[in-house]
Order: structure tokens, then C-alpha cells, then sequence
């Protein structure tokens, strides 16, 4: 047994002897890219429009031969982490991407409950983030290395307010929304600040709230009948959205239903049918009748996965391709990934005009984009109209 | 004559016992002593050895998570956790036979807690020589003994006092929005309360204030679930402590001033290794006292029959008042220490997924056992974490996982087995005397 054991040990310091003065083989000359996305958890269908979205742009970039940094080509390799829509696992995914894959750049998490502790590590292990979707002003504020690809809450809620002051001249409105998330809760206050402020104070005539995973809003909707206001505004999930609008019409409401970039979901018209027909929101993009390379990517999308891409897939696209081109615009990778993140953040907070399939964005000190919001209204055969467009 | 007629029949049986006979000789100290030569081993060779062996990095929970991804990777992980882990505990061990017994069985002579002191302060080592290797590990660390705390306190109730409890979840959310608010109020500068009433340098000395603070509020919520619902028993309870789950989250969801359904950022960085190590340390420790108090043989009695300790003269609904808010504390500082490891808090996180996640840990490790609390909450944090490359089949391995123990073990693995500290150290061969 001694004897045994005493082999065992001999033979561990040679192989340790070895390992002291054997050299590794030489690392590959790859540039990571982290996506942390949640892929499992309350919104798969998020997760997987990022994963898919992603996908396609690392297939294009490695068709191409890798990323040409300086003259010097780098192929990419993604690491897709799912976060199952959990703060704490985003933010473990972020450690994890961070410290032991040694990322570059990381893309997501996409809602705000995610992006905004997760920025929080991103930002102290300075790492540069492009959260695609986050709409929460915290995940950017005081955070020099957290970016974000889509318009923020507080300028959302001003270009609906004024779109309908525009189209419809009403000075009467109603919100309906769901005070226990927080995206929905955000936009109707800003909502509700920029209608005041248009038309008065009390121009909000019904400001009715449910919480999440209710599906009858008869009380609420009567209430807002009774108010006399002209319009709702329900920044609402699409799963809601179909049942809010159906509701109403059945209550006897036949004025006008406006919505926000959540609607932007293939699924809205699916669920809702008939009764969303004729409904304007506001979001990022317009799919139908798309021009371009959005267009391209729609087409492209719509092949491979057998659906049109949401507001998600066309952010995060677009996202990549912010990372890409700050990455480009950094010149040199050096293999020192302190020096490289640092050299890659310092070109995100550089790129002055980036014309997305989304829009055209420029990003200001906060790392927040100042780009165009879309009007879109649902055509009579259920698709996505691009009716007008609202630049700040 | 039996041992040699099977030794006969079956060597290879004979070898394994022959084994496990030379292994189960090993007193704790000498396995953490091959712990710490192994967490120590790997500091100053894992990196050369993971390359010569062509892996990426260190595998940072012993190789699940690379190998989950790159398959390939098996037999270079496998052998670098045989090499790093595995043979070194096992030597140290075999080796540190005769001192280790010989070191236990003075130690314990000298002095119980000095002893107990020892191997904690050896434990933390481990822990932390092993943390330090990643940042990753650190975070996972801190979460694991957070979730044994909840599962250890959670267990006083659905365990010990045999109640079906379903509020948890909601005492964590309570200590957690209380820690908050007492260290984001006080020390930092921001937006929902202003500047910091109190120079930052007292932050870290007021912290456990802040986090007894949020036990306390815990308490005090676990007495209004209590008042009403102790008149009714099992099912009745359960839906009771749910509506009180519920009634938490929509209350914090309304409250505008910790920041609604936004939720609550900025905490200081306070809660670091050695704080949540410790406070897991005193957790783990009271509650173990507690259960093996009169108190806690008198909270067993009310589970078995209730009518017949109430007859054997114990106060019954003091008992159960007084488990019930204690574990609640317990949870309540629990949850102050997550939302200073995440350093952001909001309702949905103490939800009913949450909920499930602990009641799984309670179940999967075993009832009315402080140490099946402990080898549930361990094992199901690290499998979600090291299965987390498989996605959505991560949600298909743990609950099969989950039915096959309540299939083969009803009650969890290590269930009705009591944590005694002085068995656990003691050495497990007397000095001097070679076998």
C-alpha cells in the first residue's frame, strides 16, 4: 500500500515537473464576443430572437474570413450564457464571461432588471456592454462602459404624446398599464408627464393600473369609458396587449388603442387578430415595407427561422455590428484584454454616426443613442406599417 | 471467519472496504489539510498544468462548465481534476493519518471551541485560496452560503416543525429592502435618498446592524403571517404564507420610495467573503443549537401530534410562534447579504421561482436535517450553475434529479440526521494504535 502510494506520488512530481517547464500551445488569435441572454425563464422568445440574431452576424463575419482589425484578420467566437431572466444570474453570467472567458465586449442582457446590475459588473471590471433592449435609464448613468442600442423611456413617452396631439388633436387620454413591471410603469409616467404638459395638468383623465399575469381589465377599461377619455395608451406586453384590446372592444370602446415598442412582437397580431387592426405604437423599426439592408435582414431572418424578427433580433443585430465597428475603429488587438476592452470602449464612446438597420444613432456621454423612434400602424392584413418616423 | 470467507469470494469487494475501512480512519482536519494543499497546489500550478494540458483556463467548477461546451475537453479536465483535487486530498489524507488523529484528539482535549475555531479558520482558508482563483467562483461562493442560510432556516419550519411554509421568499425580500434601505439611506449618495447621512468608513461596522435590522422587519412579518394562520394547520397554512408572499411583492411593487417595480441599485460593496463565511458560520451554528434545544425537541413533538404535546405540557403555540419567527429572521438577513453580493434588489427576484428554488434545496437535501440543508443547498447551486451551458435541458436534468431522490429517498438524502459538531471533529482512531 505505502509502496503504492509512494509511486503515485513520484509520478504526480514528475508530471508536475513537466507541466512546470512545458510550454502551451499557442492560443488562437480569436476575439471573444459575450451574448448574455435569457434564453430560459418568463421571455424565451427574447432570448432566442437574440441568440438567432447573433448567429447571423458571426456567420457573416466568419464567412468573411474574421474581423479585420488593422489590417489584421480575427476570427470571432460568441459565448452565448443564458441568464434565465434572473438579476442574479445575469450578473453571474457577466462574471463569468468577464473572468473566465475573457470576452472583449459583451452584448445584453436585454431587460432592464438584467442590464441594470449587470451593467453594474460590466462597469466595474471595465469591460465595455452593449445592452440591446434595456430602456431603464439606469443601466447607463454613471457607467462609463455600459452602452445601450435603443431610446430611452423619457424620450419614448413625449414622441407618443405628441404624435397623437399631431394626428388626432385629442386633449383627453387614458392609460392602462401594469404598475408591477417596470418597463410599463416607466413609460405611462412618462407618458402621462409629456401629455400633461402638452394639454394641462388633469388631461389625464384615467390612469388605471393592474398587475402582471391579470387577464380581466373590465373594471379598468370601464372606468376609463366613464372618463370620457379619447384614446388609451397601454405600454403593454403583446400577450396583454391582445387582451386589453379585445376587452374593450367588447366594453363598446371604438376610439383609438396606442401602444409602445413592446407591441413590436410577432405574436401582438397573432393573439389579437382582427381587433388590432388599424392600431398605431411606437417602436424601433417597422418591418413591413422595410428598405435596404433592414429589409435584408428581415428577408434573411424570416428564412432561416421561419418568422419575422421583433424589435429584439433588429436591436441586437444592430448591436453587434456597434461592436464590431468599435472594435475596427480600435485598431490594434493587442492579446492584453485590459488594455484591448479599454481601447474598444474608448471607440464605442468615439463612433459619431452609426446607421443601423434600426435607425441612424449617434451616443452621448451616457452611452445612450439619440436615434429615431417609428410610428408604426397595423395594416388590415396584419402587418407592420411604417407610418411615420420621430427624431428627437 | 466472515470477513475472510468474503475477502475469499469477492476481492475486489475486499479492496474496496479495505478502502473505505483506511479512509473512514481519516479525521476532518486531515481531509481539510489535503483541501488546503490541493486550493494551494492549484494556485501555484493549476494555470501552467491547464495549459500544458491544453485547456483554455483553469476549470473553474471542476471543469462542468468547459466541458459541457466543448466535449473534447473530458479527458484533459478529468485528469487535471485527478491531478489538482482528487490524488493530492487523498494523499494528504492517507499520510496525515496518524498526526491528524493524533492533532484531532489533542485539540479537542485542550478545548471544544478552540478546536471548532481551528477547523473553521481552515475551512475559510480553503474556501478562500479556492475563490481567489476567479471572480467567478467568488460570486458563486457567496450565493451558495447565502442559499444555505435560507435552506438551514427554511428547514426550522417545513423540516423541524413540520409546516408547509411558503412565505420565504417573502422574509428575504423584507431583510433584503430593509439592509438596503438601512446602508443606501445612511452611506451612499443617491438618488431616492439623498446624500449619506453617515461618513462611508462606519458603513462596514454598522453593516451587521443593518442586516440584523433586516431580520428583525423579517420577524415581524413572520408574527402577522403567524397570529392568524396558527389557528389552522397544513394546507391552510400553506395557502396563508403564499397570500403572504404575494402581499410583500405587491406591497414593495406600490412603494415608490424603495423604487417600485424598478427596484433598489447602488448598495456598498460591504459583503465581501469573510462577512457572509461568517454570518453563514453563525447561522448554521444557532440554528443547530436551536433544534437541539428543548425548544427544538418541542417543536419535533408538535409535528409528530400536536394534541399529545400539548398534553405533555408544551406550550404549543408559543413554540411554533417562536420557530417560526426565528426562522424568519434567519431568512431575513439571508436575503440582506443577497442583495449586497448583487448589489441591486427588485420584487420579481422574490417571487415564486424563488420560492420553488428553496423549497427545492429543503427537499432535495433532506427534512429535519441542518446537514441535509446544508448538502442540498450546496449541491443544487453549484448543478444550476455547472449545468447552466445546457439551457433549457438544465430545467429537465434538475427536476428529474428532483423526482428520482423523492422516488428513492421520500424525505431528501441526508433526512432526520443530526449535526453534531463534537462527532464531526472528534478524531476517528485513537492515537498510537496502528491497525
Amino acid at each position: 500500500m505505502k509502496k503504492g502510494l509512494i509511486s503515485i506520488a513520484v509520478a504526480c512530481c514528475l508530471i508536475f515537473g513537466l507541466v512546470l517547464f512545458a510550454c502551451g500551445p499557442e492560443a488562437p488569435k480569436t476575439i471573444k464576443i459575450g451574448i448574455n441572454a435569457p434564453i430560459t425563464g418568463d421571455i424565451p422568445k427574447v432570448g432566442e430572437g437574440t441568440k438567432f440574431a447573433a448567429q447571423m452576424w458571426l456567420a457573416d463575419v466568419n464567412a468573411a474570413g474574421g474581423l479585420d482589425v488593422g489590417g489584421k484578420k480575427y476570427m470571432v467566437e460568441l459565448v452565448i450564457e443564458d441568464n434565465e431572466s434572473k438579476a442574479e444570474s445575469a450578473v453571474k453570467v457577466n462574471t463569468k464571461m468577464i473572468t473566465e472567458d475573457d470576452v472583449l465586449i459583451i452584448v445584453g442582457p436585454q431587460s432592464s432588471k438584467q442590464a441594470v446590475p449587470a451593467g453594474e459588473v460590466a462597469n466595474n471590471y471595465s469591460t465595455p456592454m452593449i445592452s440591446p433592449w434595456s430602456t431603464n435609464p439606469k443601466t447607463t448613468k454613471d457607467r462609463p462602459y455600459v452602452f445601450r442600442g435603443c431610446f430611452l423611456d423619457p424620450f419614448q413617452g413625449p414622441v407618443v404624446a405628441k404624435f397623437i396631439k399631431k394626428e388626432f388633436g385629442f386633449d383627453k387620454a387614458a392609460v392602462l398599464y401594469d404598475v408591477a413591471s417596470d418597463y410599463p410603469k416607466g413609460l405611462a409616467e412618462f407618458f402621462k408627464a409629456a401629455w400633461e404638459d402638452l394639454n394641462g395638468a388633469g388631461s389625464v383623465v384615467a390612469y388605471e393600473s393592474f398587475t402582471t399575469k391579470d387577464a380581466d381589465f373590465s373594471s379598468q377599461l370601464t372606468n376609463i369609458i366613464n372618463s370620457g377619455a379619447q384614446f388609451i395608451f397601454s405600454p403593454q406586453y403583446y400577450n396583454e396587449v391582445a387582451l386589453i384590446v379585445q376587452q374593450a372592444h367588447q366594453l363598446g370602446w371604438d376610439k383609438p388603442i396606442v401602444g409602445s415598442d413592446s407591441w413590436g412582437s410577432a405574436e401582438t397580431v397573432q393573439l389579437c387578430g382582427k381587433d388590432c387592426y388599424g392600431l398605431f405604437f411606437s417602436t424601433h423599426y417597422a418591418a413591413a415595407a422595410a428598405k435596404g439592408a433592414t429589409k435584408e435582414f428581415i428577408d434573411r431572418y424570416n428564412k432561416e427561422h421561419g418568422y419575422v424578427p421583433d424589435d429584439v433580433g433588429a436591436l441586437t443585430w444592430d448591436a453587434m455590428r456597434i461592436a464590431q465597428q468599435a472594435i475596427k475603429d480600435c485598431g490594434t488587438i493587442t492579446g492584453d484584454l485590459k488594455a484591448d476592452r479599454q481601447c474598444v470602449r474608448d471607440a464605442l464612446a468615439q463612433i459619431k454616426e452609426f446607421s443601423g438597420i434600426t435607425g441612424n444613432m449617434t451616443f452621448n456621454e451616457d452611452g445612450d443613442p439619440a436615434k429615431c423612434a417609428v410610428i408604426v400602424r397595423i395594416s388590415d392584413q396584419g402587418e407592420f406599417e411604417f407610418y411615420e418616423s420621430v427624431c428627437p | 471467519m466472515e470477513a475472510t470467507s468474503s475477502e475469499l469470494s469477492a476481492p475486489e469487494s475486499g479492496l474496496k472496504s479495505k478502502i473505505g475501512r483506511l479512509f473512514s480512519r481519516v479525521p476532518i482536519i486531515g481531509w481539510l489539510f489535503g483541501a488546503l494543499v490541493a486550493v494551494i497546489l492549484e494556485q501555484i500550478v493549476g494555470m501552467p498544468l491547464a495549459l500544458a494540458l491544453g485547456l483554455p483556463k483553469i476549470p473553474v467548477l471542476f471543469g462542468f462548465v468547459t466541458v459541457l461546451k466543448k466535449p473534447m475537453l473530458v479527458p484533459s479536465t478529468m485528469l487535471f481534476v485527478l491531478l489538482i483535487y482528487f490524488l493530492p486530498i487523498v494523499i494528504i489524507a492517507r499520510l496525515s493519518l496518524e498526526p491528524a488523529n493524533r492533532l484531532a484528539e489533542k485539540l479537542i482535549n485542550f478545548s471544544m471551541e478552540g478546536s471548532v475555531l481551528i477547523h473553521l479558520v481552515l475551512l475559510y482558508a480553503i474556501l478562500h485560496i479556492w475563490a481567489e482563483v476567479s471572480d467567478y467562483r467568488l460570486l458563486i461562493l457567496k450565493f451558495t452560503l447565502i442559499a444555505i442560510m435560507v435552506t438551514v432556516s427554511l428547514n426550522v419550519i417545513n423540516g423541524y416543525m413540520g409546516e408547509f411554509s411558503c412565505s420565504h421568499p417573502g422574509f428575504m425580500a423584507l431583510g433584503a429592502y430593509t439592509a438596503s434601505v438601512f446602508t443606501v439611506s445612511l452611506f451612499v449618495n443617491d438618488s431616492l435618498f439623498g446624500q449619506a447621512l453617515l461618513p462611508s468608513f462606519l458603513g462596514p461596522f454598522l453593516f451587521p446592524l443593518g442586516l440584523i435590522l433586516g431580520g428583525c422587519v423579517a420577524s415581524l412579518g413572520a408574527l402577522l403571517v403567524a397570529i392568524p394562520s396558527f389557528k389552522t394547520r397544513g394546507d391552510y397554512l400553506a395557502i396563508i404564507s403564499l397570500a403572504f408572499l404575494f402581499i410583500v411583492k405587491s406591497l414593495i411593487e406600490n412603494l415608490e420610495f424603495v423604487g417600485g417595480p424598478r427596484g433598489l441599485s447602488s448598495q456598498p460593496d460591504w459583503a465581501n467573503l469573510p462577512i457572509v463565511f461568517a454570518w453563514t458560520v453563525a447561522c448554521i451554528w444557532i440554528i443547530n443549537n436551536f433544534v437541539r434545544s428543548t425548544l427544538g425537541k418541542a417543536l419535533n413533538a408538535v409535528r409528530d401530534e400536536e394534541t399529545a404535546a400539548n398534553a405533555m405540557t408544551v406550550n404549543t403555540r408559543r413554540t411554533k410562534m417562536v420557530a417560526f419567527m426565528f426562522a424568519a429572521f434567519w431568512a431575513g438577513v439571508a436575503g440582506g447579504l443577497f442583495a449586497h453580493v448583487l448589489r441591486y434588489v427588485n420584487p420579481t427576484t422574490f417571487g415564486i421561482q424563488k420560492l420553488a428554488e428553496v423549497l427545492a434545496m429543503v427537499y432535495f437535501g433532506g427534512l429535519n436535517s441542518v446537514y441535509g440543508s446544508i448538502v442540498g443547498a450546496v449541491s443544487l447551486s453549484i448543478l444550476g450553475e455547472a449545468l447552466r451551458p445546457l439551457e433549457l435541458f438544465k430545467w429537465i436534468v434538475i427536476p428529474l434529479l428532483l423526482i428520482l431522490v423523492m422516488i428513492f429517498r421520500p424525505t431528501g438524502l441526508i433526512a432526520f440526521k443530526e449535526f453534531n459538531v463534537k462527532k464531526l471533529i472528534r478524531p476517528k482512531q485513537s492515537p498510537g494504535k496502528e491497525v
